[in-house]
């Protein structure tokens, strides 16, 4: 069976797979960029508090996530929640780190100007400093979510859901006929999963921000 | 008054680095600011590795008297966690030092006279890299060549090279210009001006590559036991298989605090080797 | 161009509060005895400063970088708060009044524009009058007519973003957005720093047009001098700490200042500097004999013999000089005046500032230059003698002003504390 009749006969599993992937990785990245940009919010103007959001979230960065699903298996169980944690909190990382350096990014004049022409505090964050900072944000959930399509793969291995099953079930068929098929279906399905998000974040920046601080 | 704060803000993570040139210089009016710095780094660099001891000797201490079923027993027997240890540390200073010999010179060609045309192409396909599930890679690698240490060095080494890549790129790019030229100017040859401008321009970047790719490589390592390549990650594959929670917590606690002990390094390594006077690159 | 824009009111729509905002064009501010002192540093950064500002003035306040007037100025609407003292607006004490309402009823431009990057010109200009909950219709008008203001053409500005703008006329459209809910009184903080310094001449020129217009009360901190002198009704000079060494007219720091330091920021070349104050509509102009194009040559030669001069000045059919005749070039004109003679090359208006003049006359190789109206014609000539002479008498008075003055303040220092 070559790859395409194995895509042929199991598109169904596949497509459940695919859809299970993208679910997974898009929930997630909402909860994490929610979570990431308030916390961000809530940090950036302490110097120590973002500059401990930003060590925390890069620290724990660095922790392999197969160890991370590891130390979360004995507390939350196999399956869905330790994947979602997981995923919630690897996502959370870039974003937490690029709200902070983009809401100190923006020219502290313009905030200045903004304070002197009347704007409250709450006016100045929405109009002014997030719509300024947008662009590195929106950087921070690209690079969060192509990280997390991989990392949805590995949860799998906890039983987790997505195309990651599928390169699992290759891996342990391992010599049989179908176990190329099994792991190439798995890996290029989340390539271009992730591509097409690549594409739709592309598509987000374009509407979304201004053309006046468009690079 | 205003404008310092929102200044310093982004610029802690180079405070180490400040720190420790106040240590070796004797600036005058710049040694009270950053000798504040200068606490700082050494607090944040102490304190990590404090935690990972404390945080071992309490693994330890659990583990002495944790009750072991047979399974268990025999997974960690026999100096097999040593073994996962020492294999987990193998992959990844091999697959480490492999990544820097071919990304870095690579970089460095991709950002000269006739290559440098090719240099968006390779930036593209390592962007497209980053979109390869690294469990994906592997597995395809162990089909291909067979179960065993060498499909899993490569996939560690394929998965790395491209971010490192792609950052000494981007780092030698952004040299400013004017240097160049001025290094050009006073009749320096196109090797003079990589080697004595460029390339110690390039050093922070460099070791943040160096770090970048010690942190993927261990964690990659961590997946090599799916191609029978060994290291920690047999004991959270046994630990999660036979639902052995000590193996599984044993294992993945090793490995986070072998992770965090290889970054803690390779940042002591940014500071130590930084030269004097770049205060950016890390962060 | 100005007679439409001055102000809101010949638009029929919206007369709402129209009769209040007239009114409210320029108010007074007294600073009390105003005072920062910023937590861990034993001076205060400004040091019980007493101010007053009256309605409708431009007060520049000037001084060596880090002397706290810009300290002073963000204390005016409460960006920096102050730690002791006391701001009063129109009378009113606003020193604990909410602070961003009190902002939104003060304009502020700062250097470099502080437009926001990510909205257009007119959503800038726009901003304050939105904020305050103006109908739509009466922003979309504002904004046009902000921008006819600064002098920027509504139709081709106004859905631009700052980055598409070159740096003066972003400043334009700073001071656009400072002004558009029409407040009374306008903060400008270094606004014309960060420009070349072309632009910069022309966007003063622009400010004293406007505030001609518009009378609003303006605080306007600068390091430049001469931009002070240009702008300012009265000077503020500011050492360390925001302490006032001189407040005064710009007339009376240049020719009489109150001490070393003073005249360390004066700086060399206060006659010079002197020169920009005064326009040449206050010096005497002398009248010349002058020929019109339809006079027939005939006329011209008769005229020149019987004016006692070498030369005379031919004007064209509207009034406006064009060249200089000489007797020589009469003699060789040989029925036709087409090419006989020097064209006239430089003119000053009568508003023009002496130094202006000065500069023309120098240039000029017969030493005078011809003065226009304001439709470019014909009104007299300034010559170096003139110039000269008007300069001694200006320095005279002014040195007898200053003497005065000085007697006042050594009245008035009995009674009061110095101000």
């Amino acid at each position: 069976m070559n790859f395409w009749e194995y895509l042929g006969s199991r598109h169904q599993q596949l497509l459940a797979d695919v859809y299970q992937h993208a679910s997974a990785v898009f929930q997630c990245m909402v909860v994490a960029t929610v979570l990431g940009v308030v916390l961000g919010v809530v940090t950036y103007r302490s110097g120590w508090a973002g500059n401990l959001a930003t060590t925390t979230t890069a620290t724990l960065l660095t922790i392999p996530s197969l160890a991370m699903i590891g130390l979360l298996v004995p507390v939350v169980g196999l399956g869905v929640p330790p994947t979602v944690i997981a995923l919630i909190l690897y996502g959370l990382l870039p974003i937490v780190r690029n709200s902070i350096v983009g809401l100190r990014g923006v020219d502290p004049s313009l905030v200045d100007a903004a304070t002197g022409i009347g704007m409250s505090r709450l006016a100045r964050l929405l109009r002014v400093e997030l719509p300024l900072a947008w662009p590195p944000i929106l950087t921070g959930i690209r690079v969060s979510t192509q990280m997390l399509m991989g990392i949805a793969a590995i949860a799998a291995y906890a039983s987790g859901p997505g195309l990651g099953n599928e390169i699992f079930r290759g891996i342990a068929s391992l010599g049989s006929k179908n176990a190329l098929n099994q792991v190439l279906a798995g890996t290029l399905g989340i390539i271009v999963l992730a591509l097409l998000f690549d594409a739709v974040y592309v598509l987000i920046g374009r509407l979304t921000i201004p053309r006046g601080i468009r690079v | 008054m205003r404008a310092p704060e929102s200044g310093r803000g982004g610029a802690s993570g180079l405070g180490v680095e400040a720190g420790r040139e106040a240590a070796i210089d004797e600036g005058l009016a710049v040694a009270d600011a950053m000798s504040r710095a200068a606490g700082l780094g050494w607090r944040k660099l102490t304190f990590l590795p404090a935690v990972l001891v404390v945080g071992l000797l309490c693994t330890w201490l659990w583990f002495r008297h944790a009750d072991l079923d047979p399974l268990s027993e025999n997974a960690l027997s026999n100096g097999q966690v040593w073994k996962a240890l020492r294999q987990h540390i193998e992959l990844t200073v091999i697959s480490t030092f492999f990544v820097l010999v071919i990304a870095i010179p690579l970089g460095i060609l991709l950002t000269r006279g006739a290559f440098r045309r090719a240099a968006p192409v390779a930036m593209t396909f390592a962007n497209m890299g980053q979109a390869t599930p690294a469990i994906g890679l592997l597995a395809l690698l162990v089909i291909w060549l067979g179960i065993g240490r060498k499909a899993a060095l490569i996939g560690i080494i394929a998965y790395a090279v491209l971010p490192v890549l792609s950052n000494t790129i981007a780092g030698l790019k952004a040299n400013d210009p004017t240097l160049l030229e001025a290094a050009r100017g006073i009749g320096m040859s196109p090797l003079g001006v990589l080697g004595r401008v460029e390339l110690p321009l390039a050093v922070p970047l460099i070791l943040a590559g160096v770090r970048t790719a010690l942190v993927l490589n261990v964690g990659t390592a961590t997946l090599a036991t799916f191609g029978g390549g060994g290291g920690l990650g047999v004991l959270i594959t046994t630990g999660i298989t036979n639902q052995r929670m000590p193996v599984l917590v044993l294992g993945s606690i090793l490995t986070v605090a072998l992770a965090l002990l290889v970054d803690w390094l390779a940042s002591l390594a940014e500071l130590l080797l930084s030269p004097r006077g770049l205060e950016t690159g890390s962060g | 161009m100005s007679e439409t824009s001055g102000t809101p009111s010949e638009q029929p729509r919206t007369v709402g509060d129209r009769s209040a905002e007239r009114a409210a064009t320029g108010a007074t501010i007294r600073l009390e005895s105003l005072t920062k002192r910023y937590p861990g540093s034993s001076d205060p950064a400004v040091d019980s400063v007493d101010m007053e500002i009256n309605a409708g003035e431009l007060v520049v306040l000037v001084g060596p970088s880090g002397c706290g007037k810009s300290t002073t100025l963000k204390m005016i609407n409460r960006l920096i708060e102050p730690t002791g003292g006391r701001i009063r607006i129109g009378g009113e004490d606003v020193t604990h009044m909410d602070p961003v309402k009190l902002r939104r009823k003060i304009g502020y431009a700062i250097q470099s524009s502080g437009l926001f990057p990510h909205m257009t010109v007119a959503q800038n200009i726009g901003l304050v009058p939105k904020m305050i909950g103006w109908p739509k219709a009466r922003i979309a008008a504002r904004i046009e007519e902000m921008l006819d203001l600064v002098g920027l053409d509504a139709g081709e500005f106004r859905g631009r973003y700052p980055r598409q703008l070159s740096g003066g006329q972003q400043q334009r459209v700073g001071v656009a957005r400072a002004l558009a809910a029409d407040p009374p009184v306008l903060l400008m903080d270094e606004p014309f720093g960060a420009v070349d310094p072309i632009t910069r001449d022309h966007l003063q020129d622009e400010l004293i047009r406007l505030q001609h217009e518009l009378h609003k009360t303006i605080v306007f901190v600068t390091h430049d001098f001469d931009e002070a002198i240009k702008l300012g009704d009265r000077i503020a000079v500011l050492r360390e700490r925001s302490h006032i060494a001189q407040f005064d007219t710009p007339e009376a720091i240049l020719t009489n200042p109150a001490d070393d330091f003073v005249s360390g920021f004066v700086g060399a070349g206060a006659a010079l500097k002197r020169l920009n104050l005064t326009r040449v509509r206050d010096v005497e102009i002398t009248d010349y004999p002058t020929v019109t194009v339809d006079d027939s040559l005939q006329e011209i030669v008769s005229r020149v013999r019987s004016s006692g001069t070498n030369e005379i000045l031919l004007l064209d059919r509207q009034g406006r000089p064009y060249k200089w005749l000489r007797r020589g070039d009469l003699m060789r004109a040989r029925g036709s005046l087409a090419r006989a003679g020097t064209p006239v090359h430089d003119t000053v208006t009568r508003d023009g500032t002496l130094r202006d003049a000065l500069e023309a006359v120098l240039i000029d190789n017969a030493g005078r230059v011809v003065v226009t109206g304001r439709r470019g014609e014909y009104t007299g000539v300034v010559d170096m003698a003139t110039l000269m002479n008007s300069v001694q008498e200006m320095l005279e008075a002014d040195r007898l002003d200053a003497m005065e003055h000085q007697h006042d303040l050594e009245g008035a220092a009995g009674g009061e504390g110095e101000a």
